[in-house]
């Protein structure tokens, strides 16, 4: 019981707030204000979550807790909301984009993230589920004049409460047949009233199925192209990489102990495999029919919540927390690309646009052509780690099948990675295309994202000693 | 050679071209005459370094010499490497090979000579890797690794149809070696589960023995990959494509030590993990490698291009050396390996003469040369030494891979013997016939000046392969002295495998015991 178990999260709604805040107030059209605090907030955030480490604390009775696991995850969240926020800086003004609110949003989104991880209480996940949905829907649409961003917000919004609606009406089930809101103690069976197992179970289905929304897990994926697609470039990487985090997490921290305890757990397991089979193979055929990277990368991020899942159903914490860290690598760096060699206030998309890039800007096409190639899973990148290590555990735990579906689909997904490559190296440069030079803060972002994927593939040492500790001390 | 024991030569060796590679990258605005002057002595110094295993390397125990370990990311994923006498001339045809393959480019790649340089050392660093592996998750690494610089190479410096070429030789490759990976996975897990440690070693792998029934499947995954990469007939289609498309020193290094992988892997790999599986399936194995010998050789007679009839008949050389693989005994592995060698020294040479003939008229259709011997007479002489030792020419060469061959494979199963003696016939027919219609006959044009002999830096490329293939023709005994103990380990390893001693059933139902990380809740 200790108030420093509030702390990351106090630090990031306080910056929050006063992004928006200094946002609103202040009359100089000084948008760094804003996102300098918005830095330091997440700087403390992240020192907070450093301290915590090792200390099991918790608040609320226990139903905030941080726990290793969930500490891992905050640090990825408090990274990907700096990243992005590093690459708004020019990003947005150019695009008529609020950086004060992108700010703000973007903390308040990290806020519910942080509650959904460290959370084994259904309300309290939800509360944290809701405070990022609203912050992220607000998010989606912050290119007010633009009608594709506007679209994805509505879609998003759209779908996302019907997504809060499931959960919702899953956490009444459950509750009303268990009296329980734990996670654990909802599910036993040994609540008040377990008269009913099939309501409980339609409880729960409800909420994995709220929570694959989240993920963009088919068949509840259909939002997501479009959304990512229509959202601001760093909004997208953000989108695509923390709320699957949360989500995976969740529903790790649910699936694993109901599927070693229920009774219907090779119902629940199978109808898990085979939306996790779906999701890789939805997500990578529709990838290669793209013409355009950025909703080929969308395509790619579905496929890649299906290998996520892999971990889950293998009930693998360590290769899922190193899939999502690697993954955070690859994914925000190819957006770091994607939003580097759009121009002044003009989108730059398409795989014509990456014509030439290899002769344009060598140094950029290299990046990018690392990233591809970690997606892809080629060694020695961190992707190729990252599926090694769920895909082994599958296997260990006897998901033959399963192993083999991700690696064909895997196969599947180095087509269209490598076409990217194939318009950057082996076609003829389109017509010149003004870089935003002058933005030190997103190569800055791209440098890291490099070094990480590069690191993480080659020597990886620490970080995985670290992974594997938070698992094995926690539980 | 005892003060050797501390030089880290083997990860010299492997990571040198690397290092090379870094230090390109970081060349600033340097002509594309410094950049191929570093890149040719960086692989120069490599070859060199691999002369000092050579000379250093004994050979009697049969076991892995110069052998350096390092725990890597744990859980049994470690860096090992070592040779021995299997790898230890493959480790030295890669590092023969490059330094030649960059001369050859001197010329001809004249567009981004940085990336090339820098892809082409990558590569070697790859092949190396792959040889030199003792950990299985160290072998897959550079397995696939080395697919990336290959794709680059065909796909940016190839031909017209470079793009489609890379991408079919990627996916194929890829389609293999994603299965054997999950078939690695298997093997980690069922080692763990047998003796309760993690290891992907592969000596330790090649002492446990697996179920009958895991052993067909993980050597199917296994065999898959290999014989995609050999490519064994009915898995050969890309290789046409890439070889053609590919531009000289691709062709050059993909011919010479890629498809080498293959074979490698099946006697590395392959045949020592899962001994039983290959005895039921080397029938079939066997049979197609005849049918690619026999298919191999009467396309490559009626191709048009001379780089595709290069390419078909790598197809059906090295359905010779798979056969003799497959005949599992101890004259035709060593002959396999031999021949290996032979097939990309002779390869080598006959796709760098190609190169040559394309760099001076920029075509490679046979119809558009004639009479060239009369412009060229000293390549026309190195030309038809190659030929010659791909054709098996006793005094050279192939013929010693070929009679080793064919003794095993003879020993093994008559008639298949018979039936791959005909690449003897056929080898003998196309590449003569090419010669007869590229170098001899009346000039197709005779105002033509474009035929001109050879250079001097092209000499310095093609002389050192046709010294070889002289030298290893006349003293065989020097390199196979070096095989001898570990291909005799190797052979004795597959009849004395001890009675099976673990099992995990495929496929095996999903277990939910509860472990470490499930207990999620306190």
């Amino acid at each position: 019981m200790s108030l420093m178990a509030l702390a990351p999260l106090l630090a990031v709604v306080a910056g929050a707030l006063a992004a928006l805040l200094l946002e609103a107030f202040l009359k100089r059209k000084d948008h760094e204000l804003s996102a300098t605090a918005a830095v330091l907030a997440l700087l403390a955030a992240g020192f907070f979550i450093v301290r915590s480490w090792g200390l099991e604390l918790g608040y609320f009775g226990g139903r905030l807790s941080l726990d290793p696991p969930a500490l891992l995850l905050m640090a990825v969240f408090v990274v990907a909301a700096a990243f992005v926020i590093l690459m708004s800086l020019v990003y947005a003004p150019r695009r008529d984009i609020n950086l004060g609110q992108l700010c703000g949003l973007l903390l308040l989104a990290v806020a519910g993230l942080m509650i959904m991880v460290s959370s084994a209480d259904w309300l309290v996940v939800f509360l944290g589920l809701e405070v990022l949905s609203v912050a992220s829907y607000a998010l989606a649409g912050l290119r007010r004049n633009d009608r594709a961003s506007s679209e994805a917000a509505a879609k998003y919004f759209l779908m996302g409460s019907f997504a809060g609606a499931f959960f919702v009406f899953g956490l009444a089930l459950l509750f009303g047949t268990s009296g329980e809101l734990d996670f654990v103690a909802s599910l036993s069976g040994s609540g008040a009233a377990s008269g009913s197992p099939a309501a409980s179970l339609a409880g729960l289905g409800l909420i994995v199925a709220a929570l694959f929304f989240k993920i963009a897990i088919a068949p509840f994926h259909m939002w997501a192209p479009d959304v990512y697609e229509g959202a601001p470039t760093p909004v997208t990487a953000f989108l695509t990489i923390a709320p699957k985090a949360a989500g995976l997490a969740v529903l790790f921290r649910v699936l694993v102990p109901a599927m070693s305890r229920n009774g219907d757990a090779s119902t629940l397991m199978t109808v898990i495999s085979v939306a996790a089979v779906l999701t890789m193979f939805v997500g990578n055929l529709a990838a290669l029919r793209q013409k355009s990277v950025k909703r080929l990368l969308a395509y790619s991020a579905i496929a890649h919540s299906g290998y996520l899942l892999v971990a889950v159903i293998s009930g693998d914490g360590p290769g899922l927390v190193f899939y999502l860290i690697a993954y955070l690598f690859m994914n925000a760096g190819a957006f770091g690309v994607l939003a580097a060699i759009s121009g002044q206030g003009v989108e730059r998309t398409t795989l014509a646009d990456f014509a030439g890039l290899g002769r344009r800007h060598p140094w950029l096409a290299a990046s990018m052509a690392f990233f591809l190639l970690s997606l892809a899973g080629f060694p020695p990148t961190a992707g190729f780690l990252a599926k090694f290590y769920v895909f082994s555990a599958a296997v260990a735990k006897g998901h033959v099948l399963l192993a083999i579906a991700a690696v064909l689909a895997s196969l599947i997904s180095v087509a269209y990675y490598l076409r990217v490559i194939v318009a950057m190296y082996m076609q003829d440069a389109g017509p010149e295309a003004a870089l935003e030079r002058d933005d030190p803060a997103l190569w800055l972002v791209i440098f890291l994202c490099l070094f990480g994927v590069i690191q993480l593939g080659v020597w990886p040492g620490n970080l995985l000693t670290l992974i594997r500790l938070a698992f094995s001390v926690a539980f | 050679m005892r003060s050797l024991a501390s030089v880290p030569i083997v990860s010299l060796i492997t990571f040198l071209p690397f290092a090379g590679a870094i230090f390109l990258v970081f060349i600033r605005g340097g002509s594309a005459r410094a950049v191929r002057a570093v890149a040719l002595a960086v692989s120069l110094l490599t070859l060199s370094l691999s002369l000092v295993l050579f000379f250093g390397f004994d050979g009697a125990s049969g076991l892995p010499e110069f052998v350096e370990r390092a725990s890597w990311l744990g859980r049994g994923l470690d860096y090992h490497v070592g040779v021995d006498g299997i790898s230890l001339f493959l480790v030295m045809l890669a590092a023969f090979l490059t330094p030649l393959a960059l001369l050859s480019s001197w010329r001809a790649i004249d567009d981004r000579v940085k990336e090339f340089s820098l892809f082409v050392l990558l590569l070697e660093t790859g092949m190396i890797g792959v040889f030199v592996s003792l950990n299985l998750f160290l072998f897959y690494v550079f397995w696939e690794a080395m697919l990336i610089p290959m794709y680059f190479l065909i796909g940016i410096w190839g031909g017209r149809r470079r793009v489609y070429a890379t991408m079919k030789f990627v996916l194929f490759t890829m389609f293999g070696s994603l299965l054997m990976l999950v078939a690695i996975f298997v093997l980690h897990a069922a080692y763990y589960r047998a003796t309760g440690s993690y290891s992907l070693e592969i000596a330790d792998l090649a002492a446990a023995s697996f179920a009958p029934a895991l052993q067909t499947w993980l050597f199917l995954a296994f065999g898959l990959a290999f014989a995609i990469k050999v490519p064994l007939f009915p898995l050969h289609t890309w290789l046409p494509d890439a070889h053609v498309e590919a531009p000289t020193a691709g062709s050059v290094l993909l011919a010479a030590v890629l498809l080498k992988m293959g074979a490698y892997g099946f006697v590395r790999l392959g045949i020592p993990f899962f001994p039983q599986a290959a005895a039921s399936f080397a029938p079939a194995l066997s049979l197609l490698a005849v049918v690619g010998i026999v298919y191999g050789g009467l396309m490559a007679l009626v191709q048009k291009d001379m780089k595709s009839l290069v390419a078909y008949s790598s197809v059906s050389h090295m359905g010779l050396v798979m056969l003799a693989v497959f005949s599992l005994n101890l004259e035709a592995t060593e002959g396999a390996l031999y021949q290996m060698l032979n097939h990309g020294l002779s390869t080598g040479a006959l796709f760098l003469c190609v190169g040559i003939l394309y760099e001076r008229t920029h075509t490679r259709l046979i119809a558009d040369y004639g009479g060239a011997a009369a412009r060229m007479p000293v390549f026309a002489g190195l030309f038809l030494t190659a030929m010659l030792s791909s054709a098996g020419l006793p005094g050279l060469n192939g013929f010693v891979g070929e009679i080793l061959c064919f003794f095993g494979i003879f020993a093994a199963n008559r008639v298949l013997a018979a039936l791959a003696v005909s690449t003897v016939i056929l080898s003998a027919g196309y590449l003569l016939w090419l010669y007869r219609r590229v170098m001899h006959g009346p000039l197709v044009d005779p105002g033509d000046a474009r035929l001109r002999d050879l250079t001097g830096r092209e000499l310095a490329y093609l002389v050192p392969i046709i010294v070889l293939i002289v030298f290893m023709g006349l003293f065989p005994g020097i390199f196979l002295r070096k095989m001898d103990a570990s291909v005799s380990r190797y052979i004795d390893g597959l009849k004395a495998k001890p009675p099976i001693a673990m099992a995990l059933d495929l496929p095996a139902p999903p277990v939910l015991e509860p472990t470490a990380g499930v207990e999620l809740e306190r």
